[in-house]
């Protein structure tokens, strides 16, 4: 695979370390098209290794808008079915530029490991030291062992290693769009952390007229309906959460993007210094961040005061717990007091309900027409890499766009007719 | 007409840092850039901008621009932003304006939100 390629998969067998690697075949990509798309097949072939198999879109960490998605496919321990988790912020691109397209990870390992993916190798470390820690102090030592603070890190905090079926893989030190428990196999696989960093380069089939197209693309996003809006508030806003902007607004700091992504929903907030605070904090962890309004939602129509529910979701993040699944399981359990709530966090289980594979539901469906209509803009998004969220909210990148840069990009022959195909497969 | 940056606007899309990558190896890659978003404080949401220029450092932190003459004795001006495995800020090569494109510099066409600008 000749371009936005590296032209490898790894594939890691936990059990004995071994690493070998493969080349990603042309075919697979004009046939599969991408992350998901690609991803799944692969699961389909290591499947006797209970694999979790990591990829980015065939545009991720290119000049296409929003092009920050990587995925997570795996068998989830909550549904029992094949799911893909997404994963953004800085996440897709470092995985991108790793060195590798794919990386599957079979089997488990006989002890506390982690994995560092890093400039077309893959390494299989100890994480004895690591094991136990909460995921904050987890990924803060693994980019201090490494000397890079950018590393980008998924990882598996406490609940996952206490085998809570709200564990969710985290993303630094934030939450991801895994609602799937894929924390959990992680830990089962005593896997403590996936470290990526990579500088990597990706030649273009058609550069000029790719980014080209990328730039029109870009215009006309900048001209639509999110012009000029930004952060978790506006996003509320538009899926009917009332006044949700004015109770987050005394914690805002800054709302900030995922890679290449137009719309800043990422919104910090500041709970342990003044969030009007331009110069660095000198506090070390003074808020948390709020990548989707879902469990801030359910924490305020608990009656949560916004710093309450804050301090909450930042008490999931440090121990990897899906904050929306433990909102709502304290929330059955007639625990709605923010001090009864953080009580309940430590060791907390329960049954996630309302999960339907095979895309998590963290991109919100409000922002979507129908359930129909989510559903394939998912796959969409999915298999070519682009930002979930903003998928459902940009309809100026469109599948014709999307497959035509997947054409210039690559130099293959992908077509509307491949993406249905890979659509209805994925969607089955 | 330098490159300038606003950080109030900026929100570390990293979309600049990939299109100064591409215009200097002609590919997509961000080890070559000459801007490049500071994003080593992600835990306390302290992100900024750096830019090389021939002679000068354009620092655009939250709080403000500035710009500093390469040369002086700074620790933060060689640090490059914090991480170990990333080409440091002084070995990169100095903004060119994109002086080979005829729409000029790409790190503005790509801002999302309008953060780049010339002056």
């Amino acid at each position: 695979m000749e371009y936005l390629s590296s032209d490898k998969v790894a594939v890691i067998d936990l059990a004995s370390g071994e690493v070998s690697e493969d080349e990603l075949s042309e075919d697979l990509v004009a046939q599969r098209i991408g992350g998901a798309g690609v991803t799944a097949a692969l699961y389909e072939q290591h499947k006797d290794g209970d694999p979790i198999v990591l990829g980015a879109g065939l545009l991720t960490g290119t000049l296409t808008p929003a092009s920050s998605l990587a995925v997570m496919t795996a068998k989830s321990p909550l549904t029992g079915t094949v799911v893909h988790a997404p994963l953004t912020q800085y996440m897709g691109q470092e995985l991108k530029y790793s060195g590798f397209d794919y990386i599957v990870i079979r089997g488990a390992a006989p002890e506390p490991s982690f994995l560092w993916i890093h400039d077309g190798i893959a390494d299989m470390e100890p994480a004895g030291d690591l094991w136990g820690k909460d995921v904050w102090s987890a990924v803060q030592a693994v980019r201090q062992q490494m000397g890079d603070e950018l590393i980008q890190v998924l990882g598996a905090g406490p609940a996952a290693e206490k085998g809570s079926n709200l564990a969710q893989v985290m993303v630094n030190q934030w939450a991801s769009g895994d609602r799937f428990g894929l924390g959990k196999l992680m830990a089962a696989k005593n896997v403590k952390l996936i470290a990526v960093r990579g500088m990597g380069l990706l030649e273009i089939a058609e550069d000029d007229d790719f980014v080209t197209r990328c730039l029109e693309i870009l215009g006309q996003v900048k001209s639509g309906a999110w012009a000029g809006r930004q952060g978790q508030g506006d996003l509320g806003a538009a899926l009917g959460f009332d006044d949700y902007a004015a109770w987050l607004e005394p914690l805002v700091h800054r709302s900030h993007s995922s890679f290449n992504t137009p719309f800043a929903y990422n919104t910090f907030l500041f709970l342990d210094d003044d969030p009007s605070l331009l110069e660095e904090s000198a506090q070390s962890e003074p808020g948390v961040l709020l990548g989707d309004p879902a469990a801030a939602g359910v924490l305020r129509a608990m009656g949560l005061a916004a710093a309450d529910a804050a301090a909450v979701i930042k008490a999931c993040a440090k121990a990897g717990l899906d904050a929306v699944a433990a909102a709502k399981v304290c929330q059955a359990q007639g625990k709605t007091a923010a001090a009864e709530i953080q009580a309940a966090l430590e060791g907390i289980d329960g049954t996630v309900v309302g999960l339907s594979g095979p895309f998590s539901d963290w991109a919100p469906q409000g922002l979507a027409s129908d359930a129909a209509s989510w559903k394939r803009r998912m796959a969409v998004a999915y298999i070519f890499g682009i930002d979930p969220i903003f998928a459902l909210m940009a309809p100026e990148i469109s599948e014709e766009g999307l497959v035509e840069l997947a054409a210039l990009g690559t130099g293959l022959e992908i077509t509307q007719d491949s993406l249905d195909a890979v659509v209805a497969d994925l969607c089955g | 007409m330098a490159i300038r940056i606003d950080p109030e606007k900026c929100t570390a899309c990293m979309a600049c840092e990939l299109a100064c990558g591409y215009h200097r190896d002609d590919a997509f890659a961000l080890i070559s850039s000459c801007v490049v978003v500071y994003r080593a404080r992600e835990s306390k949401d302290y992100l900024g901008v750096l830019l090389k220029e021939e002679e000068e450092l354009v620092i655009a932190r939250p709080e403000g621009l500035e710009i500093k003459r390469i040369g002086a004795t700074d620790e933060e001006q060689s640090s490059g932003g914090g991480d170990a495995s990333a080409k440091p800020m002084l070995l990169r090569e100095a903004c060119d304006l994109c002086e080979d494109r005829e729409e000029g510099p790409l790190c503005l066409q790509v801002c999302p939100v309008d953060a780049i600008y010339q002056d």
